[in-house]
């Protein structure tokens, strides 16, 4: 059986891909891609220490209801932001965040 | 079954290909090669939610993050016709310095689940694995005995999952043979016995914030006449 921490380093890993690519990409679509697998990431950690907690053979289930609840959120979060960035495509012709200067200059 | 060898390796082979896909998503600058990769990472997530035991979030994570977001995603990329990036001379620094604060992130989770009160109890099973490469079983093991259980551990395998002891959290009634003949873990049963209880309110609250959240994107997102 596979342990705890095996778990816990794999969704760390996949959280801190999904960090690399907020910082690294330009593109503000991906940056969300990357902003949803951090939520995924975390679920799985959720998931795995719900298992890890069980007592008698039963898991925490409060631990997977909150995780539904992150996939719910994530949801209502993915539609606000994809109408954010069509509004600011239509304002600024373009989705790289180096555009957006506005408080810079 | 999900105490055999075959899964332990399965556990392995769905977390590389997931990295992998992941490190895809970041590192094609086609957005549409991203989506694509972030369909295939979050189906093998989902793989291990399944291996994990929690089927239902398993199921909810093909439907909701490979069905619906990523739709949206693939869609608005349609839309708005972006093009791949286009390599600019000048952005080696910035890319350099998120891959160092990411590696360092990653280095203290890591350090931090390896050291966790009891983590290093249990043997390594991808070590035993290797050593005992050739008498591998792919049949199921016995079940150990339930292990007493302890709140700080979090070392060792993770404890198995007990269809006797669900049924009798369902149905406190149940006769204690009747329990014992349960065969399959009524997992979805669980979770939605967990949310309509104790967690219904929240509920309630999250279908409100879906509410708010459609008709927010239809506000932001439509055309505004200039009369």
């Amino acid at each position: 059986m596979i342990p705890l921490a095996h778990y816990l380093i794999f969704s760390g890993l996949l959280f801190s891909i999904g960090l690399a690519g907020v910082l690294v990409r330009k593109n503000i679509i991906v940056v969300f891609m990357c902003l949803e697998m951090m939520l995924t990431a975390a679920n799985v950690s959720l998931v795995a220490f719900s298992r890890a907690q069980g007592t008698a053979g039963i898991p925490v289930y409060d631990a997977q209801v909150l995780s539904l609840f992150v996939s719910g959120i994530a949801a209502a979060e993915v539609a606000i932001g994809l109408a954010l960035i069509v509004a600011m495509f239509r304002s600024r012709k373009s989705v790289e965040s180096t555009e957006l200067t506005s408080l810079k200059d | 079954m999900f105490e055999s060898a075959l899964c332990q390796i399965i556990f392995y082979v769905f977390a590389a290909l997931a990295l992998l896909c992941a490190v895809g998503v970041v590192a094609f600058r086609n957005p549409v090669t991203s989506a694509m990769n972030m369909a295939l990472c979050f189906g093998l997530v989902s793989a291990i939610l399944f291996g994990l035991g929690a089927q239902f979030l398993g199921i909810i994570q093909i439907i909701i993050y490979a069905g619906a977001i990523l739709v949206l995603f693939v869609f608005v990329i349609m839309m708005l016709d972006i093009k791949a990036e286009e390599h600019s001379p000048a952005s080696w620094l910035p890319a350099v310095g998120g891959t160092v604060v990411a590696a360092v992130f990653a280095g203290m989770v890591m350090s931090v689940s390896m050291n966790l009160p009891g983590a290093k109890d249990g043997s390594c099973p991808a070590k035993t694995l290797w050593d005992n490469i050739g008498e591998l079983s792919l049949a199921p093991q016995p079940q150990q005995a339930e292990a007493p259980a302890k709140v700080t551990r979090f070392g060792g395998a993770l404890p198995a999952l007990s269809p006797a002891a669900a049924a009798k959290a369902l149905n406190p009634d149940i006769a204690p043979e009747q329990a014992a003949n349960a065969t399959t873990y009524p997992d979805v049963k669980l979770v939605g016995h967990t949310l309509f209880t104790q967690y219904n309110i929240p509920f309630v609250i999250l279908g409100f914030a879906l509410l708010s959240g459609s008709v927010g994107a239809m506000a932001l997102a439509r055309k505004y006449r200039k009369d």
